[in-house]
């Protein structure tokens, strides 16, 4: 069915219509009952759509997306936050990375120095293809394993972005948790804080030494995961 | 818990005052944190997947689903908070829904079927499901169709917004919104 | 006088509600508690079937909903927070536990299932757990015996401890000291800020191990037996052993390598000022 009429019956339901249009065809839906019942059955369908209900994927996706990302193992389903075992892989190189920090994993035994050129894009989380890395060998290093590599100033500060988005959602809502848990948390981000300050200092001094390179990179990480945590509280009490 | 009135930060909808637990996951999520997006994925999977589902019609959607969500991964960080979280992942997958459709080749040229879009909906056997065929019938629209039907009626998007994301003009938008309603009336129960 | 003494002695009761209900339950249901303040107390016994008791306040209500997967028990207070309600609850062997509070003490006994409890301000004590077994406190310390599987346990500002254990373990605090007793970790990560590390256990064929800090003491059992590939690092810090260690190489900022045996597994001793000792087993988690 298809006419000048029934044509403009959505734009109608949908009050579309201008206004001497509308009148013209309110004044033949009040004779047309063939026109009526078109627009009875769009009101209908109209409402079926808002109520459909949404359904899950046939499957728990999550696991796929989770090897996409880089994240913890599969199979975590917990809807509560959890640490999986292997939680210090939870960042994914690109969160690395964005710290201007890369744990990478050493076959062969051979030992690099790895560090970022050029700039570090700040805004977005760059993927390991966008940060270039000049590779080093360093002299009689051969043990194998996971070495970290130099922290570079402006690869920090996404880094520091990131703490200072997580510090500004505890800021926020530091008035939901109780005095003592608040004690507690400064208490332990100050603890961490101190030991940031050394390890920075030491890494100063010394900035070819991978075991120091990686104590910062380790502590800086444990400072945001106690934020995220700390954050995490603030969401579960509101 | 009465919530203390705080200031108001990128987190905060104004008019409620509250923290949006959405914004927070996104902010841990952008910091690294995957158990956070897990909980952002657990809360907005099932929308996403109708969306995907819907859209896309009878194809193959779990690696359309899985790709949305790794794109708001990687996109985390330019999400503010001006809006909810959920509106915010709902633009981007329709973002990566369309996206997608171009790499297939599927070619804008069938919004303009006219009226061959009523004869392509294959009548259904009854089932006992009403729902489901309601459902099904949609996903069986021409593809044209089927998004503005998708967009508009169940989404709630305005035809102007159709037309921007679909790159077509806002009359057809509308057009072709009523001719999925039109091809629709028939899978209605009676 | 006698009618005001009854009209107390009810309002005392009405004061406190006993609660005390028992659900049967099918192998793959998880019990999942959602508390506030108050201890939990998870015994296990030979039912298929959930006990739960508790003595809540009239401000507080104890809720208890069955679904397929979980059976849910949860305190809500009528306004505002609940107050604090113990509960005691006794499920069978096999169940899983999922179990969270804020100002809540956890102490779980003899279950064969995975465990996941998460507390704010209080204390962790779990005996048992298999799979996979995560604890985790804000406040408090956090204790962990005879569990198997891939464990993750976590304190911030108290002591982490495990015995008796074995699998992949994952043990952190910021605050506190971490000791592990008695474990036999096929992986091991065990990292603090502000305090001691102690591993004594074998140490496996192809494991990796990997123990820090910041301001503590690093100690590690080993024998002649032991075989590993051993790394040290410390920048202000001293090394000590108690069986003789012939270093491999020297580095700048004080990082030796050292192999024991035929250095089969991967250790990493590490400690920011602290010193770093082998000892023999027996010695490396005593308490002060």
């Amino acid at each position: 069915m298809s006419d000048q009429w029934t044509d403009r019956l959505s734009e109608y339901l949908d009050g579309e219509l201008p206004p001497d249009r509308r009148a013209e065809l309110e004044a033949h839906l009040r004779h047309c009952v063939a026109c009526g019942a078109v627009l009875a059955d769009l009101k209908r369908i109209v409402t079926r759509a808002q109520g459909l209900e949404d359904r899950a994927p046939e499957r728990d996706l999550w696991p796929g997306v989770a090897a996409r990302i880089g994240a913890a193992a599969p199979g975590s389903r917990r809807a509560r936050p959890s640490g999986a075992p292997r939680r210090r892989w939870s960042f994914s190189l690109p969160q690395l990375a964005a710290a201007g920090i890369a744990l990478m994993a050493l076959s062969g035994g051979a030992a690099w120095l790895l560090r970022p050129l050029g700039r570090v894009p700040l805004a977005s989380q760059p993927s390991p293809a966008a940060t270039r890395w000049e590779a080093r060998q360093l002299p009689g290093q051969g043990d194998g394993g996971v070495l970290a590599v130099a922290a570079r100033p402006r690869g920090e500060r996404s880094y520091d972005a990131a703490v200072a988005d997580l510090e500004r959602v505890l800021e926020a809502g530091r008035g939901r948790l109780d005095t003592a848990t608040v004690r507690v948390i400064v208490r332990n981000l100050a603890t961490i804080d101190s030991a940031i300050a050394q390890a920075q200092r030491a890494v100063a001094a010394d900035s070819a030494n991978l075991y120091l390179n990686s104590h910062l990179a380790e502590t800086m990480r444990r400072k945001l995961e106690l934020l995220r945590q700390a954050a995490t509280l603030v969401s579960s009490v509101s | 818990m009465t919530p203390p009135g705080t200031g108001a930060t990128t987190l905060q909808h104004e008019a409620s005052g509250r923290t949006d637990p959405d914004a927070v996951d996104a902010t841990l999520a952008a910091s690294g944190d995957a158990h956070a997006f897990e909980r952002l994925y657990r809360g907005h999977v099932n929308r996403v997947a109708s969306l995907v589902r819907r859209m896309m019609g009878d194809e193959d959607t779990d690696d359309v689903i899985q790709d949305v969500f790794v794109r708001a991964w990687q996109k985390l960080a330019t999400f503010r908070g001006e809006s909810a979280f959920g509106t915010w992942l709902h633009r981007l997958a329709v973002n990566v829904i369309l996206g997608r459709r171009e790499t297939l080749g599927i070619r804008r040229q069938r919004h303009l079927d006219g009226d061959a879009v009523l004869e392509l909906v294959p009548g259904r056997r009854t089932t006992p499901e009403i729902s489901m065929d309601f459902e099904a019938a949609v996903e069986r629209l021409p593809d044209g169709a089927r998004q503005v039907f998708v967009l508009h009626d169940v989404e709630g998007y305005r035809h102007e917004e159709i037309a921007g994301m679909l790159g077509v003009a806002t009359g057809t938008s509308k057009s072709q919104l009523h001719r999925a309603r039109m091809a629709l009336r028939q899978h209605l129960e009676r | 006088m006698l009618l005001s003494l009854v009209h107390l002695a009810l309002a005392a009761l009405a004061l406190t509600q006993q609660v005390d209900t028992t659900v049967s339950v099918q192998q793959g249901q998880r019990l999942v508690v959602d508390a506030y303040g108050g201890d939990i107390d998870v015994k296990t016994w030979a039912r298929n079937a959930v006990r739960v008791e508790a003595d809540a306040g009239s401000r507080t209500h104890v809720e208890v909903v069955t679904s397929a997967g979980a059976v849910r028990v949860r305190t809500e207070g009528h306004r505002g927070p609940p107050s604090a309600v113990d509960l005691r609850i006794t499920v069978p062997v096999w169940m899983g536990l999922d179990m969270s509070g804020v100002y809540t003490d956890v102490t779980v006994n003899g279950v064969k299932g995975p465990v996941n409890v998460e507390t704010v301000q209080g204390e962790v004590d779990v005996t048992g757990g298999a799979g996979l077994v995560s604890l985790r406190s804000v406040e408090g310390a956090v204790t962990l015996k005879g569990a198997k599987g891939r464990i993750d346990v976590h304190s911030v500002n108290d002591d982490v401890r495990v015995s008796g254990s074995s699998g992949e373990i994952v043990a952190e605090s910021v605050n506190g000291e971490i000791v592990l007793e008695r474990v036999d970790a096929t992986s091991l990560e065990a990292t603090t800020v502000n305090g001691d590390v102690g591993y004594d256990g074998p140490i496996r064929s192809g494991g990796r191990y990997e123990l820090s800090s910041h301001n503590g003491d690093v100690t590690m059992a080993v024998t002649e037996q032991t075989s590993a590939s051993v790394t040290v690092s410390t920048f202000s810090g001293e090394f000590e052993s108690a069986i003789p260690v012939t270093l491999r190489e020297t580095r700048k900022g004080k990082r030796f390598s050292f192999t024991l045996g035929a250095g089969s597994a991967q250790v990493s001793l590490e400690s920011f000022q602290g010193t770093v000792r082998l000892v023999r087993p027996g010695a490396a988690t005593t308490s002060e």
